[in-house]
């Protein structure tokens, strides 16, 4: 992360989501928050980073993205230029006030940079957030690649200043997790200390319907001429010979895809580049004028065909009838993310000239999948083997509706412990809907300590209010683990590091009205088995919801901890004369840290166990060992450890 | 456009693929070569299948075409049979040598020989490279990745894009306990 305070004039590797934190604070951004969500997260841990250096900006994270981007509407009404950040799905969490606060704009700067994920490396879906850009009247400033990162990121606040109106920044999988070198320049040191003042503008801020309807004349106006203005804005222009009859427009990281395909097959003298970094509005006065010359368009893009579309709108009106290429009826793919194939075999056919694909090396073996699984030690693991045992014991059919977290990776074998999966909070929410419905079977809500502040908590008060009987299971490991270990309000760290209040979730759940609560030691098993089992019979009997918090730090964090702590973890090893190579540790259980030796019995590999003692619970036949007796300390750290 | 030398890097989460990438990506820059690196980040890093993708020189675009990379570097047999189509044929692999098993219960994977052989069938060029076991042995169990790039720079593959005084000075500059890096990485370099 220290690149992003390089010293200016400086030429630096940077992944581009750090080159945008760069940016925004060589604009002088003030205020940035976020909800941490891939391909979004390292924007903040960067700026968080700087911010604990440098004394600013104001860095959070906010319990959940509308939180963290009504946050920013406020920062930037009271007049400091902020930032929200979140990943694509995250901006639906953030939609209601996103679709109010280009109604009002705004006094200083909002950026909302969108990190859309084509290709859905870590998501539940592909949504092309610059959509949300035509729908809720908000300008979209798009990166040709990791390459213009910090440029856009500026180039945003700039426009949103200059009409003081939100600007979305949308980047993608490609563009925040590419690392390049990155020219520096200086930080804003005055504007990110930045202090505001709100000034009252009552027919402004207050959207009430009949400062609404006046603001939306103005919206739609304004709009038209944030169009035009677009048209010259400095990350569009047009490179190649103006009498080409073939138009290619790269939008975004589009751009680098068109340019690199037309020098591929030879073409960068006989096709004209539109580069547009302004997918939203589109420019028409930039289309129209390259458009009347040309005869066929090629429109590469990453996501849905959202420039492809706007061009076929204004052409219609100027009445232009050329040839348009895109995703719409292809030749380039509209799932999946853009990829360098695709687009030169795409273009070669739309210009007619021969391209031949290599004939890549196919090896013919077949390959087991390497699906991810959960860590060595994972408290998880206990916990699904505990929660399963429990379901048998008290002859429960479960429903486990699951949610959006490492968990999440308990629907692969040897648990499939997870029958639903669809958003943050979705798992209490499904439940509620089941519980009602569902005869003979009890929905078990499986729910992450963060997730649970996220959108957990108003689909609990629902399960309370109208009795709902199921069992909600909150794993507490301490942090927000899948997006890289970020604290959350149950931890006690702010984003800056500096202490925070921490929320007890027992204490929230109890607040809420949930009457049955325990807590339990992620790691103990038996505990676990037990406590479930009693839970899912109160459930039975009462028919309310009852709640387990499985507390015990993420063993990745925990490991972190000790280290900074200088505390050493014992590993666990395996007595032979007592393995019976029955396979459960490996099978049943599935350690990534054991394996089967080729007699079948029981191997522990050192360097991945992390001494979290759960096989030596599992085990029929007294099996396994640590090498030495753990420290009192480790066994404290397993269970306590937080994000620093 | 000008050139491009395509470097796949593939293994499994956990194994220092993405510092590896990030050692080559300084070692460009000090080298003054221009180079884009695509990464894997998030859920495929817990344990799970990965890919970067290292493009030295001219590019524009960070994704390497299927059947166009120049090299790769695989810290795990079976991924780099997984990801073998993004080279061209003839290209050079070099492989570790150790299996790692994916755990998943009841599965046996192929075995390193079956998979080279398969791999020389399809067209590339394979070097075994037992980096994980030398690593350990030279006292740095978590420096497979570094060995790897020792042992492909050996063979003169990166010669006119990067040479191993950038690549120290890029280990210097990012890996923790560079001094022991280094040393590994001199000692595969001698060794490949
Ligand atoms: C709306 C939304 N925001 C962010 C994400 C990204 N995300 C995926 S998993 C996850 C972590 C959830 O943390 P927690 O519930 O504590 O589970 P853990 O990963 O620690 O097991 C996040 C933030 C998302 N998928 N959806
Ligand atoms: S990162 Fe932490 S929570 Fe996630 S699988 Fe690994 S140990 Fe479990």
């Amino acid at each position: 992360m220290k690149e992003v305070l390089a010293p200016p004039g400086s030429r630096v590797i940077m992944l581009g989501n750090v080159a945008i934190a760069r940016g925004a604070l060589e604009y002088g951004v003030a205020f940035a928050s976020a909800y941490p969500g891939t391909p979004s997260t390292e924007i903040t841990e960067a700026l968080s980073y700087a911010s604990r250096l440098l004394g600013a900006p104001y860095v959070e994270w906010s319990s959940n993205e509308k939180v963290a981007l009504e946050g920013a509407i406020g920062a930037a009404l009271a007049g400091v230029p902020a930032m929200a950040s979140m990943k694509h799905v995250g901006v639906n969490v953030a939609a209601d006030p996103l679709f109010s606060v280009g109604y009002m704009g705004v006094p200083a700067s909002l950026v909302i940079v969108s990190a859309d994920d084509p290709g859905m490396w870590s998501s539940q879906n592909e949504q092309d957030n610059r959509i949300y850009g035509i729908h809720a009247y908000i300008p979209v400033v798009e990166p040709a690649g990791a390459q213009e990162a910090k440029r856009a990121v500026i180039e945003a606040f700039k426009l949103s200043e200059k009409w003081g109106h939100p600007v979305i920044l949308r980047s993608t999988t490609r563009i925040g997790h590419t690392r390049v070198p990155v020219e520096t320049g200086e930080i804003n040191l005055e504007g990110i200390k930045r202090k505001g003042k709100f000034e009252k503008n009552t027919e402004r801020y207050t959207l009430v319907p009949a400062h609404a309807r006046k603001l939306r004349e103005e919206l739609v106006e304004k709009w038209e001429r944030i169009r035009e203005d677009l048209a010259s804005h400095p990350l569009n222009w047009v490179e190649g010979p103006e009498d080409a009859k073939l138009l290619v427009v790269g939008a975004g990281l589009g751009y680098r895809y068109a340019k690199e395909a037309l020098a591929r097959l030879g073409l960068e003298d006989k096709a004209r580049l539109l580069k547009i970094g302004t997918p939203v509005p589109l420019p028409r006065k930039l289309i129209v004028e390259e458009a009347s010359r040309a005869d066929k368009i090629f429109v590469v893009e990453e996501g849905d065909p959202v420039v492809e579309s706007q061009i076929k709108e204004a052409l219609y009106d100027e009445k232009i009838i050329v040839d348009i290429h895109g995703k719409e009826k292809g030749p380039i793919r509209r799932t999946g993310e853009l990829t360098l194939d695709n687009v030169t075999a795409g273009l070669a056919r739309v210009a007619g000239v021969p391209y031949e694909a290599p004939q890549p090396p196919r090896p013919r073996i077949s390959l087991p999948p390497r699906p991810p699984v959960l860590c060595a030690g994972c408290p998880y693991r206990a916990v699904f083997y505990a929660l399963r045992r429990a379901v048998g014991k008290a002859r429960v059919r479960p429903i486990y509706n699951g949610d959006i977290g490492c968990y999440s990776l308990g629907v692969n074998p040897p648990f499939q412990m997870q029958d639903t999966i669809v958003e943050m909070g979705g798992s209490i929410g499904l439940a509620n809907g089941m519980s009602h419905t569902v005869e003979g079977q009890i929905p078990i809500a499986i729910i992450g300590d963060s997730t649970f502040f996220h959108a957990g908590l108003p689909g609990l008060a629902n399960a309370v209010y109208n009795r709902a009987p199921m069992l909600v299971v909150v794993l507490d490991n301490r942090t927000t683990a899948m997006t890289g270990h970020q604290p959350h309000p149950g931890i006690g760290v702010t984003a800056r590091g500096e202490p925070g209040y921490s929320i007890d979730i027992v204490d929230a759940a109890r607040g809420l009205g949930v009457e049955y609560v325990k807590v339990i030691d992620a790691f103990n098993i038996k505990e676990g088995e037990e406590e479930f089992y009693k839970a899912l019979e109160y459930v039975k009997k009462e028919g309310k919801p009852a709640l387990v918090v499985a507390r015990g730090a993420c063993i990745l964090l925990a490991i972190a901890n000790a280290r900074r702590m200088g505390v050493k973890y014992t590993v666990y090893t395996v007595d032979l004369d007592k393995c019976t190579a029955c396979g459960l540790c490996y099978k049943a259980f599935n350690c990534p840290a054991i394996y089967p030796g080729d007699d079948g019995k029981a191997r522990i590999d050192p360097l991945l166990c992390t001494g979290c003692g759960e096989c030596a619970q599992i085990c029929p036949f007294d099996a396994f060992h640590p090498v030495e007796e753990p420290p009192e300390e480790w066994l404290r750290i397993m269970r306590t450890a937080k994000p620093m | 456009m000008g050139r491009v030398l395509n470097l796949v890097l593939a293994g499994v989460g956990g194994q220092g693929i993405v510092s590896l990438a990030n050692v080559i990506a300084n070692a460009a820059l000090h080298r003054g070569t221009n180079v884009v690196v695509a990464e894997t980040h998030g859920l495929s890093q817990r344990g799970g299948s990965v890919i970067v993708h290292v493009r030295l020189g001219d590019a524009e675009a960070p994704l390497i075409p299927v059947g166009e990379g120049d090299i790769m570097i695989a810290l795990d047999p079976l991924e780099a049979a997984r990801y073998a189509h993004y080279l061209k044929q003839g290209a050079l692999a070099y492989v570790e040598q150790k299996v790692t098993p994916p755990p998943l219960p009841g599965v046996k994977p192929p075995s390193t020989e079956e998979v080279v052989r398969s791999l020389e069938e399809a067209g590339l060029r394979v070097r075994v490279v037992p980096a994980i076991r030398r690593a350990q042995e030279l006292g740095n169990p978590l420096g497979a990745n570094v060995y790897m790039l020792g042992a492909a720079m050996a063979s003169g593959v990166f010669d006119g894009y990067l040479g191993p005084e950038d690549v120290e000075a890029a280990i210097k500059l990012v890996l923790k306990k560079p001094e022991k890096n280094i040393r590994l990485f001199r000692a595969a370099l001698a060794e490949g």
